[in-house]
């Protein structure tokens, strides 16, 4: 029996020993977040093995924001998730328990290291005079938004403009659900994810306005020119939280706990406040919202707590099936 | 749907061919370039929607599981590959058909010799599991059932029962031997065995091994499912193919290598057979038992060292085929119950040599079957792959196992055999087959002289030699 012992323990060990030090990371993210992390992810390999000696590589995967959730309910191994919604994770903790209910709490500002908000990008000149939501559901504006369905952007998109129209007929909520099925009747095509609705307004060429994340938004602008897009921001509009989360049950598996929390502790760091900046997302520190303050438009924003009880109660509302939104779907 | 290139085209140049001029020039232009605009505009989204939708398919597309349905078996795997389920079976009917064998009654037959499900997959893309039940016998047993671990080509792990890694015709898939039954030699090395094993192989495949620790099986025999004493044994194998990677070489089917065993073994179930009757024992190609250790008194046990050698080779060139391997089975044993009380070595070795060739011309070889250039099909003319095989065998017991460890008068102490046959194969799944086999038997001086048990089948041969013609109808997925 003792050479049964020692044919194991000679495999365990060859094993073990096989790329201790070469770590690997899973990033499951949503759209419009690729140009972010592929600088982020940078900055903290580069950070990792200055402290610890550790070489980290940093994969990304990248969809509509409830889509992403679901595949990594359904089995992607993902070692932190960075959404759109916190809903999406809680999907996570609640049907895939990944991680714990209260995964909110473990991270600063509920888990949000940056901010954004919806703002429109129009084509230059603004040929339809578009300046605010009413503008929006007039009849033959085409709008570009992503699906609510599937994109945390959409979903974001929906709310603030549901959150306008009610500001506007003081808190009517009949005149509220006239007002986005009138927004939602201008769309032409819905896709499922922000950076698809990007890819249809402008190379594509569908549509008077995109409804977007800011970030997005101005990424886009920077990245077709000036010359053919400008953006316009609404008086009003939802400050949209998108978090992070560590995915306890597949890094305890996989031995990445320590990295993992590493990778999202640092996106609260100068330097992940710095690259958020950078990349048009509000940052939460001072100090870095300072040095990008001139890149962002003041206006009113509010949040999904004030005006809609929370994600959990927004959902059912709106977005579960029967909801408003499948309601206004079926006009 | 598609939008037709042409009214794409046709549109846009209607827009691009209007004069900027006449277009500002009237309300009814402006109107016009607005109907246009707008109708580009509905192309536009129509075109997205059928791009969307074309995205939407590809993506379906690599998260839905694929079904097979072909030759191989039926399975289902998902899209990433990384699980799978196949349901593959095996049913033989044999028939056996003895001449000259003087009015012995019930060994003439049809028979079930094999009916087996076979369900195999994969988990996680490097865990392979298989489960193969076994009902062409009295009774429903286990044949297979093992988990495999594919860390790497060259290393996997295999832990269950599954076939003992050392004769070569024994490691020959049931449904892939050129005969009926295998040959006498196989009766020295084991059968299926509960254990544990690493195997794999390297350098593109010039080289494979096989290594692990057993229950222990005695010759001819499966392994139960348990085991009764605490001794192990170890079993290997290690072959090589130098010139397998190279694909013009005509050596590329030439393969040579040696599997063993040693362990030691306490108890009558790690022989081959201790009394006459049905249990496997030493038997003949029609599987009539012809050597058992049935001593007029007592009971003989393993008792002590086991090992086994096999040097064996193989060599196929185009539709020829040719394969040997030589085995020998020493075994230390002792027999209680009655006086003399003795304990003895024995060595009982036996050997091979089988030929093939395919007259349709199709490739030959050790693994993966025949595959018909032209399957059977009476509407499309195909008459499937046509066989001719040519076997001699022998195996020889240790004269010193008598008279005290077995009875000279019905066990014989060698047997030689020749066998000849034709094999079709209709297609990949269903083969014919029939052979002849003759063979000879060798007794220790003065044995020979007990008669075959007359109501029992298989029976125990005595002096006369044994003639039997088989036929076997095959289907395999």
């Amino acid at each position: 029996m003792k050479s049964i012992a020692a044919i194991f323990f000679v495999f365990a060990l060859a094993l073990s020993s096989a790329g201790a030090k070469d770590l690997k990371l899973l990033n499951v993210s949503y759209d419009p977040t690729r140009e972010l992390y592929q600088e982020f992810n940078t900055a903290f390999a580069k950070h990792w093995q200055a402290k610890t000696g550790d070489k980290v590589t940093v994969q990304q995967s990248h969809g509509g924001s409830g889509k992403q959730a679901r595949s990594v309910i359904d089995g992607l191994e993902a070692d932190v998730v960075t959404l759109a919604l916190a809903y999406d994770v809680d999907a996570i903790a609640e049907k895939g328990r990944l991680l714990p209910k209260d995964w909110q709490a473990r991270l600063p500002h509920n888990s949000a290291p940056y901010t954004s908000t919806i703002v429109f990008l129009v084509r230059k000149g603004n040929p339809k005079g578009i300046k605010d939501w009413n503008d929006l559901i007039k009849p033959g504006v085409g709008i570009i938004p992503a699906n609510p369905k599937t994109s945390g952007a959409a979903r974001w998109t929906y709310l603030a403009a549901w959150g306008y129209a009610l500001k506007q007929n003081n808190g009517d909520e009949a005149k509220a659900k006239e007002f986005v099925a009138k927004f939602y009747k201008n769309v032409p095509v819905f896709d499922t994810g922000a950076r698809g609705a990007t890819t249809t307004f402008i190379q594509r060429g569908i549509g008077d306005v995109l409804v977007n994340w800011e970030n997005e938004a101005y990424a886009a602008l920077r990245e077709a020119g000036p010359d053919k897009f400008e953006i316009i921001t609404p008086s009003v509009s939802i400050l949209a939280e998108p978090t992070v989360a560590l995915v306890d049950r597949v890094t305890k598996r996989k031995g990445t706990a320590d990295v993992a929390k590493g990778y999202l502790d640092y996106l609260y760091s100068d330097e992940g406040q710095d690259i958020a900046g950078k990349n048009f997302y509000r940052p939460r520190s001072e100090k870095a919202l300072a040095k990008y303050a001139g890149q962002f438009v003041k206006l009113s924003l509010f949040t999904i707590d004030e005006v809609f009880g929370g994600w959990a109660k927004a959902n059912k509302t709106h977005f579960a099936d029967g909801g408003i939104f499948d309601q206004i779907q079926r006009k | 749907m598609k939008i037709p290139q042409f009214v794409t085209v046709s549109v846009l140049a209607g827009v691009l061919l209007l004069p900027a001029s006449v277009r500002a020039q009237s309300a009814t232009d402006q109107k016009l370039l607005q109907k246009i605009e707008e109708l580009e505009q509905k192309l536009k989204v129509l075109e997205r929607k059928q791009e969307l939708k074309d995205e939407e398919t590809t993506a379906k597309a690599k998260t839905t599981p694929s079904i097979v349905l072909g030759e191989k078996g039926f399975g289902f795997t998902s899209a990433d590959e990384a699980f799978a389920l196949r349901l593959r079976g095996v049913l033989q009917l044999d028939s056996r058909t003895f001449f000259r064998d003087h009015g012995i009654a019930g060994n003439d037959g049809f028979l079930v010799r094999r009916a087996r499900p076979i369900i195999e997959g994969t988990v996680y893309r490097d865990f392979d599991f298989q489960f193969v039940p076994d009902f062409g016998g009295p009774t429903a047993q286990i044949f297979d059932a093992f988990l495999n671990y594919r860390a790497f080509p060259e290393l996997q792990l295999k832990v269950g029962k599954f076939k003992s890694p050392v004769g070569l015709e024994q490691l020959t898939v049931d449904v892939e031997t050129l005969f009926n039954e295998r040959a006498l030699p196989t009766a020295l090395t084991p059968n299926r065995d509960l254990g544990v094993q690493l195997h794999g192989e390297a350098f593109s495949g010039r080289v494979s091994y096989a290594g692990g620790v057993f229950n222990g099986s005695g010759d001819a025999r499966n392994s139960t499912n348990l085991d009764t004493d605490d001794t192990k044994e170890f079993a290997g194998r290690i072959f090589f193919q130098p010139f397998k990677p190279e694909a013009d070489s005509f050596l590329r089917g030439l393969g040579f290598g040696l599997g063993g065993s040693y362990g030691s073994e306490h108890n009558n179930t790690s022989l081959p057979a201790t009394t006459g009757g049905t249990l496997g024992g030493y038997a003949t190609d029609g599987q009539q038992q012809f050597f058992a250790y049935n001593p007029t008194t007592g009971v003989v046990n393993a008792n002590g060292e086991h090992w086994r050698l096999s040097p064996q080779g193989y060599y196929y060139y185009g539709p020829f085929g040719l394969f040997g391997e030589y085995v020998i089975s020493n075994q230390r044993l002792s027999r209680t119950g009655a006086a003399p009380l003795s304990s003895v070595r024995l060595e009982n070795t036996g050997w091979e040599i089988t030929g093939s060739y395919l007259l349709t011309g199709e490739t030959a070889a050790y693994k993966g079957g025949v595959n018909p250039t032209h399957p059977f099909s009476l509407s499309e003319g195909g008459w499937g792959a046509w066989q001719l095989v040519a076997r001699y065998a022998e195996l020889n017991v240790d004269e010193a196992a008598f008279p005290v460890f077995a009875n000279p008068a019905t066990s014989a102490s060698g047997a030689q055999a020749w066998s000849f046959g034709l094999n079709w194969y209709l297609n990949r799944n269903i083969t014919l087959k029939t052979s002849f086999s003759h063979t000879t038997f060798d007794f220790v001086s003065g044995g020979g002289t007990g008669t075959r048990a007359a109501t029992t089948a298989p029976g125990i041969v005595a002096r006369q030699s044994e003639n039997v013609v088989f036929t076997r109808v095959q289907l395999a997925f």
